[in-house]
């Protein structure tokens, strides 16, 4: 069934995540570029996503991994120019592909031109576009973030002779959106890639937008009226194009987001993830449901985005202590493996490469109601190098084939922006696209039916949900509405077959009917609903009335 | 005459060496019949000691009661009293086949009077046994139970237990051989109700109490814990 | 082996069957059997949830009461506490469902049963390590649940017994009897041979569940005895956990004879199968304990010791004829002469009491009268020494009272070659 013409487009998207830099080099300089993601654009199309979200590629002194911007209206010269950009952009979106770009709002780099004149002199035009201060002892509630290497939110510029303010790394000085000139030019910012044809932005660390004296600093009115602003504008200017909240925060604190369908369109769960995780290793869905019963709802315009790995360590913010520790135990029993309150390792390591897991991982995250987002690599299984240091693991190249550098690019191997992944497991010669199309069975390929399934029906990305509980505790089930159409869920989190009996009396009369090989099973009666499944088995049910 | 006497004399001397003749080999069968017979019956009281020895009879007997009955009419151990009952029936019986073969009129209806009667005395037999056994453990059982109960007069509870029972079952057994049959049932049922009645109206009156006791103990949970209770010790 | 025969016999029902069958595999059970308690039962099914989410937060666990067909909604109470998903109201933040599940083993209470249910589900439900319960327990704290569960689920005991804080008059019958003669014959100094709180393996459950008890039902009614001295024989590792203070409040009064059947009388059965065992063992031995092997408290208590001297001697004056086949003729003349002596002279010694205990043990495997009897036979016996037991202890200090009781288990030591010599000697 075709997706529906007045549903936004951001709800029935299934999004790719990737950073220019890991796809594909076309110049042989060890580093993917444009030009290169613009030539596996039919890759894309072929796995069947429909939209794509970039990590940062503006220029950079790259000291955060491009989210210490220099630049906001170019292209950092490794991925290639402006030109390359509008090409790639024009060739995803006759693909139909949309494009999601980041936009850093809270701090440029201190290499920016902005700041550079801001410090120049307090009588400077641009001086206050930052917020300074004589002394390092206002807003002293604000927490740190990145406790390891920040001793303050307040740093000594030796320039100006005074302190900025900056929640991040202390060369990312915040912006001061106390200044209707920054607003204004965030929005020329916006506006110029809008005018390019972005279709959305994902907006980076917006709790921290503004500050006040006695706060946390975090979420304050001041800061959702900023966000609100920009979105009147985009509304205004732009209609039909998409503001993603990058907030790391329980739901209940993320929905002021949301607002009244008049500020983000959608926002990371971030909660949901670690718990999915915790659910299989548990077998046991009850870290699931919960999360999701404490789930507020959202406006009808609004949705969350749901994903299982990205570009940064596997958080472990949102859960308790007792959650951390186990998480931590089972998920990462070499320290190497943990960073500031998370695990740096993919998807397949951590579901130790067992295929059904990750077939049942990735169900999960295309049934559950949100807006999924697939990690680069992911789709063909992936391995990470921890040694690399920081977060870099999970950003190694794309694995194409098992021939040079992996099919990434014609550069001297030791060129390469990072070393590929080599082990007899995880390594090209054994995981990449090449082989994994040739093999009707691999995941590569299971992962595109699984989109193609999704995809026949607007019930996952726009309709309800209804959590039932069966007895069984290692069996989470659930039935997904949207006007006519009822989809039944069950999905086995146990690694031993299961029985469960399902309560389905409110839809007695209807036959189940299996979606993948659309095969019929019983119709629905009055007595409890017995199904057996496998280790890691799901089921999509369409239940029909004839 | 003399001649007469002698043809008389001489016919019936006839007579009798003819009827001897005629009963001399039924005799010689009667005995070859009898010693076959205590063969037989002494084969037969060999076998069954070896098998009440195995079976331990001799306990299951003094666990009856019966033993120290058997002992009070200085008579022998329940398994050779048993054996040498085996044994004379057997025999008996042998020789009483052989007696048919005399042919005397009217002795073979008795012996199959005698015949009929043998399983309803080992009936009556059986009846008592088992009612011994069964008294014995009642009257041990109600006199243990009375004992751990605190009861007042246990050995007289657990003896009259064992004298209703024993009388119920001489009736039985009486009745099974067809002894006095009317008189033993009237005989005990007016025993037996009498006894019932008196037992009655002393429980009723002079035991009203304790029957309530009994009562509420068994019937009414959760009454208060310190009634009937001496103390707050606990055995474990 | 097991599988097949659950499947003959099938007590399990349907319903408890899909119960299981929802709770899947654990790692922990934990059984509560219980009949009409309400009153009490639903702070200690608060305790013994938190006492696992406390000490085993992360383990897969349940809690299954089997119920002997109570009235009072028990069934209920315990069934409404599990803690899963799908009670949004539940206050307490776990890492997992923790089940709460319930069956009706019968309509009236029987101990065996109970215990059979248990073991069924945990064998059936794989756990590693499962602890019993009892409904009366009213003093347990969330430390009982480490103290019994530890051992058996992170030390690999396989059996756990409970010591505990007890008045030091209470319990004589274990201390008298159940103790001294479980250590003589076995050579293990286990206290509480018979508990109501313990813990085991699932391997030793699997192994007593497979094991001949169930068809008799005199030998379903001393289980858990029997369950002490299958681990003893099968040579499992048994330790001793101290949890605390035996429930005191609600002193239900045991009566005196049914405790017997179900522990002298289970122990007296347990002598002819496992008669190479303790013949041929010597001495004894401690056991691993966690904590004091038992704590004595000395606040008074209410005693009726006239009582308990009365009914041994009329035990000794009307049960004559029965101790005849029982007791030898030396030791049934002592015991006339001690029941002849005034009260302040009167003295059931040690000695004379593990002749008397021997000498039954003998008897009841010869079968002299009923074996029933023969339990029952010995209750005004035990009466008048535990007379002697509370008047020797009248004013003893606890150190004294263990010495005390030390002292007869060495005399039950000592003696054992009689019991040797009588098993197989007189016919």
């Amino acid at each position: 069934m075709p997706i529906a013409k007045d549903v936004p487009w951001y709800k029935d998207a299934i999004i790719y995540q990737a950073h220019v830099r890991t796809f594909y080099d076309s110049n042989g300089d060890g580093i993917g570029d444009f030009q290169g993601l613009d030539q596996k654009l039919d890759y894309l199309a072929e796995l069947g996503i429909n939209a794509i979200w970039l990590m940062p590629f503006f220029p950079s002194p790259l000291r955060d991994d491009g989210y210490d911007i220099a630049d906001y209206n170019s292209v950092h010269s490794s991925y290639g120019t402006l030109e390359d950009f509008k090409k790639f952009l024009a060739s995803a979106h006759d693909r139909h592909i949309k494009v999601i770009i980041e936009m850093v709002l809270n701090h440029t780099s201190d290499q920016h031109p902005w700041f550079q004149q801001s410090r120049s002199s307090r009588e400077n035009s641009h001086r206050d576009w930052y917020v300074w201060s004589d002394t390092d002892t206002r807003y002293h509630e604000a927490r740190i973030i990145f406790l390891d290497t920040e001793m303050s939110n307040w740093a000594w510029d030796p320039v100006s002779k005074s302190y900025y303010w900056h929640r991040f790394f202390s060369h990312q000085p915040d912006l001061n959106y106390d200044n209707p000139a920054v607003r204004d030019e965030m929005w020329n910012v916006m506006t110029f890639w809008l005018k390019l044809g972005v279709d959305g932005f994902r907006l980076d660390a917006v709790p921290y937008l503004v500050e006040r004296e006695g706060t946390n600093c975090e979420n304050l009115p001041e800061t959702h009226a900023v966000l609100k602003e920009l979105r009147r504008k985009l509304d205004e200017q732009f209609p039909g194009k998409m503001l993603l909240a990058e907030a790391n925060q329980w739901p209940a604190d993320l929905r002021p987001y949301f607002a009244d369908g008049d500020e983000f369109h959608m926002a990371f769960h971030f909660p949901l993830m670690p718990r999915m995780f915790m659910g299989v290793k548990l077998e046991d869905r009850k870290p699931i449901t919960e999360i999701l019963q404490q789930t507020p709802e959202i406006p009808p315009s609004c949705q969350w985005c749901l994903f299982l790995r990205n570009h940064d360590e596997l958080t472990l913010e949102m859960v308790t202590d007792l959650e951390r520790d186990y998480m931590n135990d089972t998920y990462a029993q070499e320290k190497t493996m943990r960073l500031n309150r998370g695990i740096r390792r993919r998807l397949a390591p951590l579901l130790d490469n067992d295929r059904r897991r990750v077939e049942l991982m990735n169900g999960m995250l295309m049934s559950l109601p949100g807006t999924p987002i697939i990690y680069y690599g992911d789709e063909i299984g992936m391995g990470d190098n921890i040694n690399l240091g920081d977060r870099n693991g999970v950003r190694t190249p794309m694995q194409w084939s098992g021939g040079w550098n992996a099919g990434f690019s014609a550069a001297d191997p030791e060129k390469l922006y990072a070393p590929l992944i080599q082990d007899p497991v995880y390594g090209y010669p054994a995981v990449n696209v090449f082989s994994q199309r040739r093999t009707e069975h691999s995941l590569l390929n299971w992962m595109g039916r699984l989109m193609a399934v999704r995809k026949t029906t607007a019930v996952f990305g726009s309709g309800s949900i209804e959590f039932l509980y069966p007895a069984n505790h290692r069996i989470l089930a659930y039935v997904r509405q949207l006007g006519n159409e009822t989809i039944l869920v069950v999905n086995n989190l146990s690694n031993a077959a299961q029985a469960v009996e399902l309560d389905l009396r409110r839809h007695k009369g209807n036959i189940l009917i299996e979606m993948f090989g659309k095969n019929v099973f019983p119709r629905v009666g009055e007595l409890p609903y017995l199904l057996t499944l496998g280790p890691y088995q799901f089921y999509w049910f369409r239940l029909r009335r004839i | 005459m003399w001649e007469m006497i002698v043809s008389e004399l001489t016919q019936a001397m006839q007579e009798l060496a003819r009827g001897f003749a005629h009963l001399l080999p039924r005799i010689i069968v009667v005995v070859i019949m009898a010693f076959v017979g205590w063969v037989v019956a002494y084969l037969l009281k060999v076998f069954l000691r070896s098998i009440l020895r195995l079976i331990k009879f001799d306990t299951l007997s003094e666990n009856a009661g019966a033993s120290q009955l058997l002992t009070k009419a200085a008579l022998p151990s329940a398994t050779d009293l048993l054996c040498r009952f085996v044994f004379w029936v057997a025999w008996l019986g042998f020789i009483l086949l052989g007696v048919r073969v005399l042919g005397i009129a009217g002795l073979e209806e008795q012996i199959a009077k005698f015949f009929l009667f043998l399983p309803r005395l080992f009936v009556a037999l059986l009846i008592l046994f088992l009612g011994l056994l069964g008294a014995t453990f009642l009257s041990r059982a109600v006199l243990l139970a009375a004992v751990n109960a605190n009861f007042p007069s246990p050995r007289l509870l657990s003896v009259s237990i064992r004298s209703i029972v024993i009388i119920f079952v001489l009736s039985m057994a009486f009745e099974e051989v067809g002894v006095a049959e009317e008189t033993m049932l009237v005989a005990f049922g007016i025993a037996f109700g009498a006894t019932m009645l008196g037992l009655a109206i002393a429980f009723g009156t002079g035991g009203k109490d304790l029957a309530r006791q009994f009562l509420e103990k068994r019937l009414v949970r959760g009454t208060s814990k310190d009634e009937g209770k001496e103390d707050d010790l606990s055995p474990l | 082996m097991t599988e097949a025969s659950l499947a003959e016999e099938s007590f399990l029902t349907d319903d408890l069957l899909r119960q299981l069958i929802n709770v899947g595999e654990v790692d922990i059970l934990v059984g509560v059997p219980t009949h009409n308690d309400a009153k009490t039962i639903g702070p200690i099914v608060e305790t013994i949830q938190a006492g696992i989410l406390g000490f085993f937060p992360r383990a897969r666990a349940a809690i299954i009461n089997v119920d002997g067909g109570s009235r009072d909604g028990t069934r209920e109470l315990i069934v409404g506490a599990g803690i899963d998903d799908a009670k949004s109201t539940s206050k307490v933040r776990t890492l997992r469902t923790l089940h709460s599940i319930s069956t009706q083993y019968a309509t009236t209470p029987a101990r065996g049963t109970a215990l059979r249910t248990i073991l069924a589900a945990a064998e059936l439900l794989r756990a590693k390590a499962c602890a019993v319960v009892s409904p009366e327990s009213t003093q347990i704290t969330t430390e009982w649940l480490t103290s019994l569960l530890r051992p058996a689920y992170i030390e690999d005991f396989d059996l756990v017994l409970p010591t505990y804080r007890r008045h030091r008059f209470d319990g004589i019958l274990l201390s008298n009897l159940l103790y001294p003669m479980t250590r003589a014959l076995y050579g293990l100094r286990i206290r509480e041979p018979y508990a109501l709180d313990f813990a085991f393996s699932g391997r030793l459950g699997s192994q007593f569940l497979a094991e001949n008890v169930w068809h008799d039902e005199a030998a379903q009614a001393g289980s858990e005895t029997q369950f002490t001295l299958t681990a003893i024989a099968g040579g499992y590792r048994i330790c001793q956990s101290f949890l605390g203070s035996k429930d005191q409040i609600e002193r239900r009064s045991v009566d005196l004879v049914p405790a017997m059947r179900q522990t002298v009388g289970a122990l007296f059965a347990s002598l002819e199968p496992k008669v190479s065992l303790w013949s041929t063992t010597n001495g004894s031995l401690p056991i691993s304990t966690t904590g004091p092997e038992q704590e004595f408290t000395l606040e008074p208590l209410r005693v009726n010791r006239k009582r308990l001297r009365d009914m041994f001697l009329t035990g000794v004056t009307e049960l004559e004829s029965v101790f005849q086949s029982i007791l030898s003729p030396s030791t049934l003349a002592e015991l006339q002469r001690i029941a002849r002596l005034e009260e302040t002279g009167f003295c059931y010694s040690a000695e004379l009491w593990v002749k008397t205990v021997y000498e039954f043990a003998a008897a009841y495997h010869k079968s002299v009268i009923s074996r029933d009897h023969i339990i029952q036979a010995m209750a005004p016996l035990f009466r008048g020494r535990a007379f002697t037991f509370l008047t020797e202890n009248r004013t003893a200090s606890a150190a004294n009272v263990e010495d005390d009781i030390e002292a007869l288990c060495l005399e039950f030591e000592r003696m054992k070659p009689y019991l040797r010599e009588i098993w197989n000697g007189r016919e």
